[in-house]
């Protein structure tokens, strides 16, 4: 790489602008893809003002291709050569370069890093006089960092041809093409016989229906709102549309199911492996805000059942769109042991009437009565019954054995949880004076493992142990269930009677596992 | 009339690909293996590359390993493979 001070050498003949941001990017590069889309942002920002030049290292065709997918407007030279590649000592790409006023390197960085853009962008907009563009913000659905390529003049020789790149990143698809039903066949038995379905019967995704659907929004029918993991399938707007139709859904759930998707398919919440897994974890997602009243979601009784139109088919309809754009189908890419009745339908909406706090998109940023659907990849409900508690300490003593056995009950620190508290329970922990926090840390503190249940058997999380934290709950030294007080979300649903709550375990949690993930809806 | 309906399925076609050609021989082969990081999954590979080295005549194992099972390996995991040039890579899956 050149070194900062380096006068930036020509490419394909010429001395790039300065001042300048320079990335060099080649088109089968995941970490490419993801680096134009945001440098596309900064170039339209920054037009005019300051020069910000993409440099690819393949041919024509295959740069527009990329372009067109990603819905470039950004100033691309090329470099098929490789000399310039050559000259500028690249070793990965895509490969960043900022040049001052004099065309000398003065900033450079390889691989895809959110931060390192950021950085680049206000010294342009120092070095150009220009108003720096905002921040790329963490947790916007993409990951924060991604190791780059090797770049193309470092590549061995190879005379097989190279696999096409994992399409991750495109903004534009191609439209759905149009399927005839033969006559004399039902259209429903049709698409099951063409696997567009789950085993439950589903209304056929007719033109007219589906054009019905793309009506309720403004956005157009090739965008393409995310690529759906495992498959990595491109989740365009006309195909969310037409699996909406399959599963019942009203034209005006798509206000809620694009931003879902978007949501479902955010890298932190990790639904590839949660596609994959052998255990229980479906996504749920719990709807907040107004949209709730709007579109008659079930908050109340029965809210993890059937009991509203919007739950059931919104929920089976991401549930579609995970199976027939994603490839997650059961017995091939699920492979879950037990399954899950929320592989059907897992939507809930949080009774915020009920609630004596704040509902839990609020937890996440979003402001009070705003809209916003919360991912959480959970196990099946486990119910909690405390019929006699009149305090809030004897009603939470309740839910703690409950949260002690998630997983497995000695596995400690690995897990997250999900407390769905009932109406009455509520009533009862708001009278007490127990705000969220209270609850959460009050569960926190009084949820552990006896230690006399590692008695040396070597069953599933006795080997863990060293790793776990000790502490005496009620006169009984035990290992605490979860690693901080955060690891277990608070919310409230149900019906308003039945002093009844419920608690959702996680799948593998935090960075390295599914993180929670909430979006606002328009 | 015919009723015509929206696809509403994952309409790419996935690139047509060959096999690699097997190996006609372990006998001085450089393996690389890829554990997916599942708890246990080390200890069957400790044994598999036991085996390999013992009865199968392989030079040399080379062991890698993902971040974590649930998420796929990681573009710089894959990169140093590929830069090691074994001849061939078991990728090791766990359950």
């Amino acid at each position: 790489m050149l070194a900062n001070g380096e006068i930036a050498p020509e490419i394909s003949g010429s001395r790039p602008p300065a001042p300048a941001l320079v990335c060099f990017f080649k088109t089968d590069c995941p970490a490419c893809h993801l680096g134009l889309r945001y440098l596309d942002g900064l170039s339209r920002h920054y037009r005019g003002q300051a020069a910000i030049v993409a440099v690819s290292q393949d041919g024509a065709s295959a740069t527009q291709g990329l372009a067109d997918a990603l819905d470039l407007d950004l100033s691309i030279e090329f470099d098929s050569t490789l000399r310039a590649s050559e000259a500028w000592g690249l070793e990965a790409v895509p490969a960043l370069f900022l040049l001052d006023g004099r065309g000398r390197v003065c900033g450079s960085s390889q691989g895809f890093d959110k931060a390192d853009l950021n950085r680049f962008s206000s010294d342009l907009a120092g070095l150009s006089g220009a108003a720096p563009a905002a921040p790329i913000r963490s947790g916007d659905g993409n990951p924060d960092f991604q190791p780059g390529c090797v770049s193309r003049h470092l590549e061995p020789p190879s005379e097989e041809e190279a696999a096409p790149a994992l399409d991750l990143y495109s903004r534009r698809g191609l439209r759905a093409s149009r399927v005839e039903v033969p006559v004399g066949t039902e259209a429903e038995e049709f698409c099951y016989e063409e696997g567009f379905a789950d085993p439950l019967p589903v209304v056929p995704p007719t033109v007219e229906r589906v054009e019905r659907m793309l009506a309720a929004t403004a956005l157009a029918g090739d965008e393409i709102v995310a690529h759906v993991p495992p498959n990595y399938g491109p989740a365009s707007v006309e195909k969310i549309a037409a699996n909406a139709v399959m599963a019942g859904c009203l034209p005006a759930y798509m206000r809620v199911l694009v931003p879902a998707i978007r949501a479902l398919c955010d890298e932190r919440l990790d639904i590839h492996g949660v596609q994959g897994t052998t255990h229980f974890a479906a996504p749920l997602a719990v709807i907040n805000g107004p949209v709730r009243l709007d579109l008659g979601f079930a908050c109340g009784s029965n809210v993890f059942s059937n009991a509203a139109r919007a739950n059931s088919t919104i929920g089976r309809a991401l549930q579609l769109v995970l199976r027939n754009l994603g490839g997650a189908a059961p017995g091939r890419i699920d492979m879950s042991t037990m399954g899950n009745p929320g592989r059907f339908s897992y939507v809930i909406g949080e009774n915020e009437e009920a609630s004596p706090w704040g509902p839990l998109s609020e937890d996440f940023g979003i402001s009070h009565g705003r809209s916003a659907v919360t991912f959480y990849c959970a196990e099946p409900p486990r119910p909690v019954s405390e019929h006699k508690a009149r305090s809030a300490e004897v009603l939470l003593r309740a839910i703690c054995p409950v949260l002690a056995n998630l997983w497995s009950h000695r596995v400690c620190r690995r897990q997250e949880a999900l407390v769905v508290i009932g109406p009455e329970h509520a009533a009862t922990l708001g009278r007490c004076g127990f705000s969220k926090r209270n609850v959460v840390e009050y569960l926190f503190e009084n949820t552990g493992i006896p230690l006399r249940e590692f008695d040396g058997d070597g069953g599933e999380g006795t080997h863990e142990a060293k790793w776990y934290e000790e502490c005496v709950i009620r006169g009984e030294p035990c290992y605490r269930k979860f690693r901080r007080p955060e690891s277990i979300r608070v919310m409230v649903a149900g019906g308003p009677a039945g002093k009844f709550s419920a608690v959702l375990g996680s799948w593998a949690t935090g960075p390295r596992g599914s993180q929670m993930v909430c979006l606002e809806i328009e | 009339m015919a009723t015509t309906l929206v696809n509403p399925l994952d309409e790419r076609v996935p690139p047509a690909g060959s096999a690699p050609k097997r190996l006609e021989t372990l006998e001085s082969a450089r393996i690389a293996m890829l554990d997916i990081s599942k708890p246990g999954g080390s200890i069957f590979l400790d044994r598999l590359e036991a085996l390999l080295k013992d009865q199968h005549g392989v030079s040399e194992v080379l062991r890698y390993a993902k971040p974590t099972f649930a998420k796929p390996a990681p573009e710089a995991v894959l990169a140093d493979i590929r830069k090691a040039q074994p001849h061939a890579v078991i990728e090791a899956l766990a359950d």
